[in-house]
């Protein structure tokens, strides 16, 4: 008797282990978190602390592939220099690109900055558009709910969990969003130029002008030449804030600042980017505070 | 005046178009005018109903929109539905599979001139490895960088694309000026769950380290030293089967096993032996195909910013090694195993900065029988049975300053050379070195400009002396199209 018992809740653990999501990046994993609740096992594979476009394809993020339910992507080109060829070396039918356990966070998302066309000419430009829609708060929601209906189909039996963790979360997220919006008033018509374009969502939706990037065309390391026209053409707009994310070399804006009288602000471009930033609520306020103020 | 331009430039418009286009366009016109008047009081009721409810504005106001928009397109069609035609209906162009373009030529200056490089040898190990080689069926086959001054080394061509939910297809065309070799094509399971994948079709073998990485991606402008030794060139590059199996752990282990027919010319091959010029009277047949059997375990774990690969390989094969048309002919028959033991220590700085080792050790136990004519008349042989066993190795260290430059150094040795003929050991050199130091230069992802220097003192010529040549070589490497992003 003793030993049946024992044999059905080591099969019962077998059956019922939580479901294995994997995210790309830090803050898809915490959003995943957010609905998944206790019901899911989420792992993130991508380190904040890195550029976005290149992360290393290290064996060692198999293993978390070939085991994965259901797999969020940021998608819109971002994960396309590493993703990819992990997910080939995985073979792992249930996240499978076009299978319903790969899920494209970007779907959900109008993106902005849609070329209309491209050259490599251009430098390293997403056809699809400008992927980098995680630094808007306004964003959070569409991406849940599509990971909340992803997870009650995949994961039917605990449908119910998801669909009352998603009401939850929707209901604190825009009691956030308020209040979001609130700190970000301050900033309305404030002048940017911005290493990468990294946080064009953010500045669209709370009215700040972006006017440049220190790179002369996105993925290209800057020239002397940009470099010099961006001071030129500060110094002429105002342009008094240098929007610098926390993993390029920061040389160019501590010297373009010192041309200027601008100030460089370091923003977090994922969740844990900058210390201080492990939650989403976190990072958000982080990019916030050092915005605005 | 205005009246009667008018009025002709109607006549003449009439006249142009065929009285049934005409209707056509009208009958269209008029269903659209419908459409956009409909659409239009749909705007008008959707405002009202606005104005009245105050809870669903937001969902109305993009329903208002969206019928606004539908009106803009309507309208934009209607003025030009006469020019629109179905000429995408069968379009398939989305079924485009990726394609890419890589191009890699370079400078060369170096001591030694071509010719005398092809008399080169490593005694005991292999000749001809540098410089331009005859195969002896008139296909001259040059490796890269062969040339004093400047060489085309190749124009790759690759394609890769899903064949349908559970396969992929690869194309890997390396042009040479004169020449077309097929590098890989391979059809690849894309969901094989449990951890598995197999490939099927010719592919670069999994054996080692360096020996599945194409040269674009390569830290140096050659292979090392003891792969083109023992395996030439192109290393293990063959037709056959794959299967690796990913192991339910939590660290990366990877197990892989291949097939593949052994034709690799300068290890096993799989040609029956006979005199030359005489086919029909075989010496030694050709083995049982495939020929080649592989089998390697890799694994890889982190420690903080630091990435630990390491695998172990074994190939067995049989070698048919023909050189009787040589200055001095021989043929060598043997069972023969290649032993290799890889690891790769990556240490990242920052995104792109980072400190790189690699290094590998192969070693080889052949053993055979060696055979000679007995007389100049080149119809009977001689067999001498023959055993050889050789190792080297090779270590780099690669530095990313930063996304634009990368330095690199690499020290290449041949340290084992025991070759035994009817039970008694030869006296053999054994110490085969080769210097190598690289710079190279990224300013966008797609090309690589490299400057790489290599002093190779593994050569020895026809007098057994041993010959220092130095290399320089400038090597540019341009990408274009959609190519697939690299493994670790």
């Amino acid at each position: 008797m003793k030993k049946t018992t024992l044999l059905l809740t080591l099969l019962s653990t077998l059956v019922f282990a939580k479901f294995n999501v994997v995210a790309s990046y830090p803050y898809l994993g915490e959003i995943i978190q957010k609905i998944g609740g206790d019901q899911v096992k989420v792992k993130v594979l991508a380190s904040a602390k890195y550029d976005p476009h290149f992360v290393i394809p290290k064996p060692s993020l198999i293993p978390t592939i070939v085991r994965a339910d259901m797999l969020v992507a940021n998608g819109a080109g971002l994960e396309i220099g590493w993703l990819p060829p992990l997910l080939k070396s995985a073979n792992n039918p249930k996240v499978r690109i076009g299978s319903e356990g790969f899920v494209d966070a970007s779907r959900t998302i109008r993106l902005m900055n849609v070329p209309k066309s491209v050259s490599r000419s251009m430098g390293d430009i997403h056809p699809e558009g400008n992927p980098h829609f995680d630094t808007d708060p306004h964003n959070v929601l569409p991406i849940a709910k599509l990971v909340a209906k992803k997870l009650m189909t995949l994961d039917a039996a605990h449908k119910s969990v998801y669909a009352h963790n998603l009401k939850t979360f929707t209901q604190k997220w825009q009691t956030f969003l308020k209040g979001f919006d609130a700190k970000m008033k301050s900033c309305k018509g404030k002048k940017v130029i911005q290493y990468h374009e990294l946080y064009n969502y953010l500045l669209k939706r709370y009215g700040i002008r972006s006017f440049d990037s220190i790179e002369p065309l996105p993925g290209i390391s800057p020239s002397s030449k940009h470099t010099l026209e961006l001071i030129h053409k500060m110094n002429k707009e105002h342009i008094t804030t240098i929007l610098q994310d926390p993993y390029h070399e920061k040389k160019t804006a501590k010297f373009i600042a010192a041309k200027t009288g601008a100030k460089v602000v370091i923003l977090p471009h994922d969740v844990g980017a900058v210390s201080g930033t492990k939650s989403l609520e976190a990072f958000y306020n982080t990019i916030a505070e050092r915005l605005c103020h | 005046m205005t009246k009667k331009i008018l009025l002709l430039s109607l006549c003449a418009s009439t006249s142009l178009f065929a009285q049934s286009e005409l209707e056509e366009l009208k009958a269209l016109l008029a269903q659209q005018m419908k459409t956009t008047q409909a659409l239009q009081k749909r705007v008008v009721q959707l405002e009202k109903k606005q104005t009245r409810q105050t809870k669903e504005t937001k969902k109305q106001a993009r329903e208002v929109q969206q019928a606004k928009k539908q009106i803009a397109v309507v309208q934009n069609t209607q003025e030009a539905t006469p020019t629109v035609q179905a000429a995408g209906t069968f379009d398939q162009k989305s079924f485009l599979p990726d394609i890419s373009l890589i191009l890699d030529t370079s400078y060369v200056s170096r001591s030694e001139k071509d010719e005398a490089l092809k008399h080169l040898e490593i005694p005991g190990i292999a000749h001809g490895i540098m410089g331009e080689h005859s195969h002896g069926d008139g296909h001259s086959h040059a490796p890269l960088n062969a040339h004093d001054g400047f060489n085309l080394n190749y124009a790759e061509v690759a394609m890769q694309s899903n064949v349908d939910p559970y396969l992929s297809l690869t194309g890997i065309f390396h042009l040479s000026e004169d020449n077309f070799e097929i590098e890989e094509a391979y059809g690849e399971t894309t969901g094989l769950g449990y951890g598995l994948k197999a490939k099927i079709g010719k592919f670069r073998s999994d054996f080692g380290r360096i020996n599945s990485q194409h040269q674009h991606v390569q830290d140096f402008s050659d292979m090392p030293l003891v792969y083109t030794a023992f395996l030439g060139g192109h290393g293990i590059d063959d037709i056959g089967a794959q299967i690796q199996w990913t192991l339910p752990t939590d660290t990366y282990i990877m197990a892989g096993f291949e097939a593949l027919q052994g034709k690799n010319p300068t290890m096993y091959g799989t040609d029956a032996i006979a005199p030359e010029g005489d086919e029909e009277t075989i010496v030694v047949d050709s083995p049982n195909q495939p020929n080649l059997l592989i089998a390697y375990l890799k694994s890889s774990f982190d420690i903080d910013n630091t990435t630990f690969l390491y695998g172990a390989s074994v190939a067995y094969g049989e070698s048919r090694l023909n050189h009787l048309t040589d200055e001095e002919p021989h043929a060598f028959v043997a069972k023969s195993y290649l032993y290799g033991a890889d690891l790769t220590i990556k240490h990242y700085f920052d995104s792109y900065s980072y400190l790189t080792f690699q290094g590998e050790y192969l070693y080889r136990d052949m053993d055979g029988d060696t055979y000679t004519y007995t007389d100049a008349s080149k119809t009977s042989f001689n067999s001498t049975p023959t055993t050889k066993e050789q190792g080297g190795y090779y270590a780099q260290l690669v530095y990313a300053l930063d996304r634009n430059y990368r330095f690199g150094l690499r020290y290449d040795n041949i340290n084992t050379n025991d070759i035994t003929k009817n039970g008694l050991s030869l006296t053999t050199e054994d110490n085969f070195d080769r210097y190598t130091a690289m710079i190279d230069y990224t300013p966008s992802e797609f090309t690589r400009f490299r400057l790489q220097y290599n002093q190779n003192n593994a050569m020895f010529n026809e007098e057994g002396e041993r010959q220092h040549i130095d290399s320089l070589i400038l090597e540019m490497n341009l990408a274009i199209g959609a190519h697939g992003a690299h493994t670790f």
